[in-house]
């Protein structure tokens, strides 16, 4: 096993690359940093006197990219045309607008960004959606400009992004408000039925000491009841009766068919009693049941609300501003004030606005978003460039042919959102198993009132209305689909987004984990690992000037020596493709490179100290060169997941495309049994293929992008991306992060999320099928059966929400226990 | 018993009251934001840190 170092960063928590020497004052200590990024961050925070976020916090953020200093990044955040397209104006100068944020995980993000910005003259109101990462932000553009904002929110490390306007926020915030008015009509009429009831129930009770309520003051009691029950049923109803209404339009049993009747019915039969007979009257049972039944919706209707940030997807992909030119040169404007036939500038790195063609220039565009082509490809005058497509190499003039909702970009986002709004599987089944119970309770209704009609005609109504309530299978509709929200909020906020809601139910019975390597096991680049020193080169100096000489290359092994580079002048550098680097520092000629390479080079036979990749630095002169060993940077949580899936019993296959050496030393370091080399896709669908025909069901973890047919055939797909990425992957379930941990919390918690899924099913059901007898034979009065029927549901709803909750008191696991698991696998 | 005619009447315009204000609370964004707030009471007199002694802000 491989150690790691045991100092995380304080800002990320990723560990600290040995020989990294990069530390922040926070709290009276110092504290060490991972990378220039995190220090940058850290540091503004500091500076800003808000150490205490680190106190407050409990999700560790992002590792941020590090300083983009790009003075202009956000410049046409200003203009008129932006403003006026994005923001409100609330009087006084101010403007209000939402903004799309990264990288917010909990109540601390928003604590921060809430005195960050409160520091800036101007800004009166921030506030932090921690569910979906928006921010409503109130502004005077005279005082701060909001490209001051934006840059220094990009600065403690939550880019933002401009919101789309039809991305569906208004109308949940819509339904949330309409949801809330019915449930406060409710609860504030129910507290006040009751309380009329209650009186009537206690001079009821006692009547033989104080000789009870005289029939004038009771009416009087029943009649203001009625005034309160019958708006209040009416009103907070609807959403009842309007569901019952379409179910019965399109032929078909709905659950609000027998709860809009049962309301009704009691409504009703209890108003023509107070006006004009004797009886029993059940105006605080009929509040008191919708009360309950508004909670259950309500509670549902959040946990799909809150279920993940991917609406935000599209305004990801899109750059913040574009460069138009103009007859005087060119210009930085808004997406907004784009329009078709513009000509357009994309420099190299930068995203492309809108679907366009080739005028001017050439470069290489990658497509990797849009198409899954990992490999830039050239464009040159006369091709199409795709909205969302990066170009990386070169820049290009487009002249705008397609803008906003038309683009290629807009409708794969929009199929994805289109298919994330399916309902899952077991939902479906539920609602029709919910359909035929539904039938057999009408029926049994029916012939238990012919019953009664028979035996006494005044217990009609009673047991009628108590049958109704206590069947309706709430909690056996309710308890599926709030279980899987929920856990899908549970688990959007440990970083695993869920596409296909499907994938939870199936996940606890995966047998077989395949693994891609690159991109998912280990990061792009390379590590050092070891460090064999010659005299008269110490360790720091060799570092340094492997730094300086690999600052020409751009082979993966090079950033594995950029944070030690210390801007020493390299005169006459040069690198050759594939064996190594020279150049020539402070005077003195140096090779690095390959053991050979250096060898024929500087005219040595040197071979490498040992197993693994080795470079050779030579100095001129010298009589033997030091050595540098690098290895695949493993993702961080590769060790924790497997030995996680070794323990749970799953097998764990390690396919990839690259040569023997690298994918053994990778399995041999995981602990990973079986692993095949040099696989190209089409092998690892076989591999995936071969091992389903053996009864095995199999989950695929790849980058999303090079294994997307592999990800297809897989039982379940995780694919791990980042930023825009997210929006273009078609996998079940989406980790993002640069981390492994979510992929482990992803198979930690979906045993749970079937466990719960089941225990709901089995108390709905007993709930009912027991109920119902009782109901029918009279022994249930209509005020315990809707107690009951809410009792249950409110039950399965609680049970369900405890999957949306993170655990953050479980103890890592420790070293000796992961061994363990890894040798009992 | 009569004056419950005045007091049932009275609790109905209070019930009124009531739905009217939480109507209002929802018409302006009273219930958007329900995580955050939570943190504000973590947080000491904006500038106590800097400007006095450990010692006196203690007693």
């Amino acid at each position: 096993m491989r150690t790691h170092s045991d100092n995380p960063c304080f800002h990320c928590g990723e560990p600290v690359p040995p020989g990294t020497d990069l530390a922040v004052e926070i709290g009276g200590e110092s504290r060490a940093m991972c990378c220039a990024g995190c220090r940058a961050v850290a540091a503004l925070i500091h500076s800003s006197g808000l150490d205490r976020y680190y106190d407050f916090r409990d999700a560790l953020p992002e590792r941020p990219d590090g300083p983009k200093a790009e003075p202009g990044r956000y410049a046409a955040w200003d203009r008129e045309a932006v403003l006026d397209f994005h923001t409100r104006t609330d009087g006084n100068d101010r403007r209000s607008i939402v903004l799309v944020l990264e990288n917010v995980h909990c109540a601390a993000c928003a604590w921060l960004i809430h005195r960050y910005l409160g520091q800036f003259a101007g800004v009166s109101e921030t506030r932090l959606d921690v569910g979906d990462g928006r921010l409503r932000l109130q502004f005077a553009p005279e005082q701060t400009p909001l490209s001051a904002l934006a840059a220094a929110l990009e600065r403690i490390g939550y880019p933002p992004h401009l919101d789309t306007p039809d991305s569906g926020i208004d109308r949940d915030r819509n339904e949330r408000r309409r949801m809330l008015r019915y449930l406060i009509v409710a609860a504030l009429g129910m507290m006040q039925v009751m309380s009329y009831a209650l009186a009537n129930y206690i001079a009821g009770g006692s009547a033989d000491v104080s000789g009870g309520m005289d029939p004038e003051t009771e009416h009087f009691f029943r009649l203001i009841s009625m005034l309160v029950a019958v708006p209040v049923a009416l009103y907070a109803g609807q959403p009842f009766y309007r569901s019952a209404a379409n179910h019965l339009r399109q032929r078909h049993l709905g659950l609000d068919v027998p709860v809009a009747g049962a309301i009704l019915l009691a409504l009703f039969s209890s108003v023509l009693i107070t006006l004009f007979g004797e009886g029993e009257v059940y105006f605080d049972s009929v509040v008191m049941f919708v009360f309950f039944l508004l909670l259950g919706r309500f509670a549902v209707m959040l946990a799909r609300q809150q279920s993940g940030a991917l609406h935000s997807a599209l305004a990801r992909a899109l750059p913040g501003q574009a460069r138009r030119l103009t007859a005087a040169g060119s210009e930085a404007v808004g997406l907004v004030e784009l329009e078709v036939g513009d000509r357009i500038i994309v420099a190299d790195g930068d995203v492309v606005p809108a679907d366009g063609i080739v005028t001017e220039g050439d470069g290489s565009v990658d497509e990797s978003l849009l198409s899954g082509e990992s490999e830039p490809r050239p464009r040159a005058v006369g091709d199409a460039v795709l909205a969302g497509s990066l170009v990386s190499g070169g820049s290009l003039q487009l002249r705008i042919e397609k803008l906003g909702s038309s683009t290629v970009l807009s409708g794969i986002v929009e199929l994805l959102s289109e298919a994330r709004r399916r309902r899952p599987r077991l939902a479906r089944l539920a609602d029709a198993a919910a359909a035929w119970f539904i039938a057999l309770i009408l029926i049994s209704t029916g012939l238990a009132a012919i019953y009664w009609w028979q035996v006494d005609p005044g217990s009609v109504i009673p047991v009628v209305l108590a049958m109704l309530v206590v069947a309706c299978p709430c909690a056996l509709a309710l308890g599926t689909p709030t279980a899987l929200a929920s856990a899908t909020r549970g688990l959007a906020l440990q970083g695993v987004l869920t596409a296909n809601p499907d994938a939870l139910e199936a996940l606890p019975r995966i047998t077989h984990v395949v693994l891609d390597k690159t991109g998912t096991l280990t990061e792009p680049g390379a590590r050092l690992v070891e460090v064999r020193t010659v005299p008269g080169l110490d360790r720091d100096e060799m570092l340094q000037l492997a730094g300086a000489l690999e600052r020409v290359s751009n082979h993966p092994i090079a950033r594995a020596f950029s944070a030690f580079d210390r801007g020493r002048l390299v005169e006459q550098s040069e690198n050759v493709a594939g064996a190594g680097v020279a150049g020539r520092i402070d005077g003195r000629k140096y090779w690095l490179g390959r053991a050979d390479w250096v060898s024929e080079r500087a005219g040595g036979r040197w071979s490498e100290p040992g197993e693994g990749i080795w470079l050779a630095l030579l100095a001129e002169g010298a009589p033997e060169p030091a050595w540098l060993r690098v290895d695949a940077r493993l993702r961080g949580g590769a060790q924790a997941l497997v030995a996680r899936l070794n323990g749970a019993g799953i097998r764990v296959v390690l396919a990839s495309g690259d040569r023997e050496i690298n994918v053994a030393s990778v399995a041999r370091a995981l602990g990973i049994r079986e692993y095949h080399a040099g696989t190209r896709p089409e092998d690892k669908l076989a591999l995936v293929e071969r091992l389903q025909t053996r009864g095995a069901r199999v989950a695929m973890v790849g980058d999303g992008i090079n294994d997307a047919p592999v990800l297809a055939g897989a039982d379940i797909s995780i694919a791990l991306a980042e930023g825009a990425a997210i929006a273009r992957t078609q996998a079940d379930l989406v980790a993002t992060g640069r981390d492994l941990k979510p992929v482990t919390a992803l198979f930690e918690q979906a045993p749970r999320v079937r466990r719960i899924v089941r225990q709901n099913l089995v108390w709905a059901l007993v709930y009912n099928l027991g109920g119902l007898p009782l109901a029918a034979a009279g022994l249930v009065p209509p005020w315990a059966a809707a107690i009951g029927m809410s009792a249950s549901s409110i039950a399965v709803v609680l049970n369900a929400r405890r999957l949306g909750r993170i655990d953050n008191r479980k103890p890592p696991e420790s070293p000796p226990a992961r061994r363990a698991a890894l040798e009992a696998a | 018993m009569k004056i419950i005619y005045v007091l049932i009447p009275l609790s109905l315009m209070l019930l009124g009251l009531a739905v009217w204000a939480f109507f209002w609370a929802v018409r302006n964004d009273q219930f958007d934001d329900l995580d955050t707030p939570a943190m504000d009471i973590l947080d000491d007199d904006e500038k106590s840190a800097d400007d006095q002694a450990p010692e006196t802000r203690d007693r």
